[in-house]
């Protein structure tokens, strides 16, 4: 099996976990999925399956969700590949993935494709260039809504225009300890961008992971949004990274960190929630070079040790308490 | 009630969510709400049909029209309510009403950026990416695919390639 996409290192990394291109298309001889009978959502899989078979460099797996079990699919949402949305009802949809899984492409979700390329770190261009690539080349296959006045036709009319959402998950410790992140939040919604916790809402974000994303579509360029974006990102970075370097004035900084590894390195039962809150730390020490761990195995870790994820790992269904021995097992082994 | 999910643990989230269309409540374990990844900003790509349309709910809710999109059939007070369009024809059919939505979440009405292939948008990476196919099926004697490449050329040649 090859690396998967969050084994990589990225730039910025201290701060920039992931960058994410999501595009949004329609096929025009199609109704929108919402309005699409059950026939003709397989037409569109198969049509785009096929078209997404010609592309070049990209080799593509097929799922049907249907054929996938329950952890299988909240597995999918987990690692951020399909939305929660996509795995809550799974008739007619169905999964295009790279090995690497840094690229996706749901099929009848809110869109009859919805395109995304993840890569890790801070690679906003790279990424925006792949998506556009393999964008163009479904294109020659397929043609897409479109409309002079509103660009792509979306059947969710927020994401006219371009129908590219571009994001940064940032991991901002420094800024949910100073009490900062609602002011952000607030400033960034101004400036036509959203700042949403990664996994749970506003200030309880688990592992004071936080996405970035531009919410405008119509009326500015992929360029120009990716622009933007990358300038805010870099700006709550270099605020984020101020306020590590306050909150590390304090000694009960480091003691939190250490108590964090321990409890990681020797507790035999962990719930997602305690996990997410202790890595955190354990992260900010790793960027500190006060625990010896890369970013790279902490994100994985993160990904790794959410709920359906970690069932995966073993063939039978776990009940809580035993997912959560199985998670502490696994956290201690990688801690070693 | 049991979690919809699992259908194990007791359902202790309950969140209004649109679904298919049609705005319902959904009753989650603290669990599976977590690993479903409710709250999160990918879904929906950041938007909620609520903050779209609410205006226009609020202002329009006595305004009862039947004209349907000749394409699909819906109306613009179905898909007013769940929050989606039809199809590409409901925007023609319904360009007016949707206008100040638009003017108020994007701030703009026109698209500036990308345009597809079959709406005049082919650039030179196209053209080079079906040469390359073009020469990959002449060497495995694909003809069939050669010919369909060599057409598609010609025609993102003849549209000028103009982005
Ligand atoms: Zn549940
Ligand atoms: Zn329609």
């Amino acid at each position: 099996m090859s690396a998967k996409w969050y084994l990589g290192t990225g730039a910025q990394n201290d701060v920039v976990i992931s960058t994410s291109i999501h595009i949004a298309r329609n096929i025009t001889q199609f109704p929108f999925p919402a309005t699409l009978s059950l026939q003709d959502k397989l037409k569109v899989n198969a049509i785009v399956k096929d078209a997404a078979s010609s592309v070049t460099d990209y080799r593509f797996n097929y799922y049907e969700m249907k054929m996938l079990s329950q952890s299988e699919v909240v597995s999918l949402a987990e690692r951020h590949l399909v939305s929660p949305e996509f795995a809550s009802s799974r008739d007619g949809r169905a999964l295009l993935l790279t090995e690497d899984e840094a690229v996706s492409i749901m099929l009848n979700e809110e869109d009859h494709i919805r395109l995304q390329v993840m890569y890790a770190g801070f690679a906003l261009d790279e990424a925006y260039r792949t998506a556009d690539r393999i964008d163009t080349s479904l294109n020659t296959k397929l043609d897409f809504a479109f409309d002079d006045k509103l660009g792509f036709l979306s059947q969710d009319p927020a994401s006219l225009g371009t129908g590219m959402k571009a994001s940064v998950v940032l991991h901002l410790p420094g800024l949910v300890t100073t009490s900062q992140i609602t002011r952000l939040i607030t400033t960034v919604s101004k400036l036509g961008l959203s700042l949403r916790g990664s996994y749970g809402e506003g200030a309880a974000a688990k592992g004071d992971l936080f996405r970035l994303s531009n919410t405008i579509t119509l009326g500015i360029s992929e360029k120009a949004a990716i622009e933007n974006l990358k300038s805010i990102a870099l700006q709550i970075a270099a605020q984020e990274r101020v306020a590590r370097e306050e909150i590390f004035k304090a000694p009960v900084t480091e003691d939190r960190i250490y108590r964090a590894y321990g409890v990681l390195k020797y507790a035999r039962l962990i719930d997602t929630a305690e996990f997410m809150e202790l890595i955190s730390l354990v992260r900010l020490g790793a960027v500190k070079g006060i625990i010896n761990m890369e970013c790279s195995e902490i994100e994985a870790m993160m990904i790794q040790m959410q709920p359906a994820t970690i069932s995966l790992s073993v063939d039978r269904p776990l009940d809580r308490i035993e997912r959560d021995k199985l998670r502490a097992q696994l956290v201690r082994h990688n801690l070693k | 009630m049991l979690c919809q999910n699992c259908n194990k643990n007791e359902a202790n989230m309950h969140m209004k969510r649109i679904i298919n269309g049609r705005a319902a409540e959904v009753h989650l374990c603290s669990d599976c709400a977590r690993s479903l990844g409710y709250g999160e900003a990918f879904s929906g790509m950041g938007f909620s049909f609520a903050d779209f349309f609410g205006d226009f709910l609020l202002k329009n809710e006595s305004l009862a029209s039947s004209v349907r999109c000749g394409f699909c059939g819906k109306t613009f007070e179905e898909i007013a309510t769940d929050g989606k369009m039809g199809c590409a024809e409901c925007y023609n059919s319904f360009y007016e009403k949707l206008l100040p939505s638009l003017t108020r979440v994007h701030g703009k009405t026109a698209h500036i950026g990308k345009r597809p292939i079959n709406a005049g948008g082919g650039d030179a990476l196209n053209i080079e990416e079906l040469k390359t196919r073009l020469e990959k099926a002449v060497l495995n004697q694909d003809f069939e695919t050669a010919a369909k490449l060599r057409d598609e050329i010609k025609a993102l040649l003849s549209k000028g390639g103009e982005a």
